[in-house]
């Protein structure tokens, strides 16, 4: 068979099948469909589970097999096409103003990992204003924080969140060549100063992962705002602090309609450990993330269009001139009946060019990703979804790659 | 042998789902009344709002849902009740974030009004076989509305808001009656026979009685639901 092979339609029906009857059997079973309430309201549990499997295909491939370009790989060395996850999510009313929130996720068969867990605390009864403190969610954009369940209408990321640039905290580049060997290889990048074993590199924005500070929210009208002060950054959200700097982040929307918000977000932290900062003769403070970023999000009657983008640049201390990316993604979702919807999603990653001796070039590859696919709800809370990707990028070992992908998605 | 009548009620009977009541109606028969109480053993739990772990702040405040109301309903209705084809409106409003009422009974052929009276966008929809819809998302001082052809139930949700619920319950007769809030019911106009009446609540299984409605005078029936 030629190059451009199509998936073998019965090897994708051997893999949705168990999919299909997973669905079949937890539409049968009544499980929950609303979250557990104990002690009058005061502690409440919801949870998800998603099971995702695809079948991928790039040029000089297998027909169906996996992400071989790891276009969708996360930092926990997971694709987010194959994946099973599972979440547990919790709210604990410590008295009229104090609540503590908690979210536990397990991801294929990692240990369960605390996303989130932090205390929320709302000092005026009659205002909106809170402060929120301990490993919090993200102030930056607005893609983080939706629900993944009910708000990502397919089942890819959008690749500012999750694609994995060549960019690592815990190691460096010595010059611009060490960055063009990297091109297209953020998911085992190795650089020479710093830890020198491959490991994943790092998105421009984690979703993956929150950040541990304080933060401090606010609405009026139809202004809402939110700033914060973190230990990591926004590319590589941490628990404990490994560079002395902190990551300052700020988002201000307005809803100047019903179904209609805009946003505007900034962030700014050191994102590199201090010991690969000193490996190369520097601070941590040499090596900069900032980024600004900007969200739109529409609907109305039976569709939802949203577009964000976030421009990011990078301080490194051993190479000029500064590193810059911009990622825009647009989607959209109509909803066909009351079970059925489609949804589209066109993202592109780009990255500015520098110059070595001997070569001038985007620092990163350039990455455009296509997403198509819809979903049914066998229940308000069991989806069935099914989508096709494409990716493309300008780098790296393989180049092009289309994956049809499957998931069941249950939520409490 | 059968009358042309009696075939087509026998038929009409099954389509609807409802059989005619053992007891037939005296023309001359005084109407009665069922009435009584329906207790719930264990009152249900408050309504669940999935925790906002996500969110940046405290989400709006949601009033207690009316969880205990019940519907009681007879399960076999008269003759009488197959003739009543009158068209009829009733409103499910959407406040704070809550369906208001958050059990409605209406008739067959009725059609209910969704206004959006909350300060947000609401995406009213129901995936019940009785009456799969979605009204798509509205802004507030709009108003959708779904008819119900169908006797059953409809479990109403909002696509934005996961912990907006609510129940419609259409009978394909008028002799239903949804509780107060002590919990108290009656079924007026219940022409004089023998029937099984239902108590019916979203958090327990329904519970079914004999009552005999005597001529012209009210039957006392309490419930108390598991």
């Amino acid at each position: 068979m030629g190059k451009h092979r199509i998936l073998s339609p019965v090897r994708l029906l051997l893999l949705t099948l168990p999919l299909l009857c997973t669905a079949h059997a937890v539409a049968a079973q009544g499980l929950p469909a609303e979250p557990f309430v104990f002690g009058d309201g005061r502690v409440v549990v919801s949870g998800d589970v998603s099971m995702t499997i695809s079948c991928a295909h790039a040029p000089d491939a297998a027909v169906c097999t996996k992400d071989t370009g790891f276009f969708n790989f996360s930092d926990y060395d997971d694709s987010t096409l194959r994946m099973l996850r599972a979440g547990l999510s919790a709210s604990v009313r410590l008295g009229g103003k104090l609540t503590a929130l908690g979210d536990l996720r397990l991801q294929n068969a990692h240990r369960p990992r605390p996303y989130g867990f932090y205390l929320r605390f709302r000092p005026f009864e009659r205002r909106n204003f809170d402060i929120q403190g301990g490993r919090i969610p993200s102030t930056f954009g607005s893609f983080a924080r939706r629900a993944y369940n009910a708000d990502n209408p397919l089942i890819g990321y959008p690749l500012a969140y999750q694609y994995l640039t060549s960019l690592r905290d815990d190691a460096l580049p010595r010059t611009v060549d060490d960055l063009f060997r990297m091109r297209g290889r953020g998911w085992l990048s190795s650089f020479p100063l710093g830890d020198q074993t491959p490991e994943a590199g790092m998105p421009l924005a984690n979703a993956f992962r929150w950040d541990t500070g304080i933060q401090a929210h606010g609405a009026a009208g139809i202004v809402e705002a939110a700033a914060s002060v973190t230990a990591g950054s926004l590319a590589h959200p941490i628990f404990h602090d490994n560079n002395g700097g902190k990551q300052l982040a700020a988002r201000v929307s307005i809803t100047p309609a019903a179904g209609l918000v805009a946003g505007v977000s900034a962030s700014r932290a050191p994102y590199v450990t201090s010991g690969s900062a000193a490996a190369a003769g520097a601070a941590a403070n040499d090596f900069v993330q900032t980024a600004f970023g900007a969200d739109v999000e529409y609907s109305r009657a039976h569709y939802l269009l949203r577009f964000e983008t976030l421009s990011v640049s990078y301080d490194l201390a051993t190479i000029e001139p500064r590193l810059r990316a911009l990622a825009t993604m647009v989607e959209g979702r109509y909803k066909v009946t009351p079970r059925i919807h489609v949804a589209a999603r066109l993202d592109h990653l780009g990255f500015n060019t520098i110059s070595s001796p001997t070569r001038t070039d985007a620092w990163e590859a350039p990455v455009t990703r296509w997403e198509a696919g819809g979903g049914y709800a066998l229940q308000r809370n069991v989806n069935l979804r099914l989508s096709m990707q494409h990716n493309t990028r300008d780098g790296g070992r393989v180049r092009r790659m289309t994956a049809l992908s499957a998931q069941l998605l249950y939520w409490f | 042998m059968r009358t042309p009548i009696a075939v087509l009620t026998a038929l009409l009977a099954a389509m609807t789902g409802f059989t005619p009541a053992t007891a037939t109606v005296a023309s001359a028969a005084r109407n009665g009344a069922i009435a009584g109480r329906v207790e719930l053993r264990r009152p249900p739990s408050a309504a669940g709002r999935r925790p906002g772990v996500s969110d940046l702040g405290t989400p709006a405040m949601q009033p207690t849902a009316e969880r205990q109301m019940s519907v009681v309903y007879l399960e076999s209705a008269p003759r009488g009740a197959f003739e009543q084809t009158e068209s009829d409106r009733a409103v499910m409003d959407q406040r704070n974030e809550t369906f208001v009422p958050h059990v409605l009974a209406v008739t067959t052929g009725t059609t209910v009004d969704f206004p959006n009276s909350d300060r947000i966008y609401h995406n009213v929809f129901s995936l019940s076989k009785t009456r799969p819809f979605d009204l798509g998302r509205y802004p507030v001082g709009r108003s959708k509305s779904v008819r119900f052809d169908r006797p059953g139930i409809v479990r109403v949700f909002c696509d934005i808001h996961s912990h907006m619920s609510a129940f419609i319950l259409v009978f394909g007769h008028p002799f239903f009656s949804v509780t107060d809030a002590a919990g108290r019911y009656r079924i007026n106009n219940v022409p004089p026979g023998n029937y099984t009446l239902v108590a019916w609540n979203e958090g327990v299984t329904s519970e079914s009685r004999q009552v005999s409605v005597p001529d012209g005078s009210t039957a006392e029936v309490d419930f108390s639901l598991k």
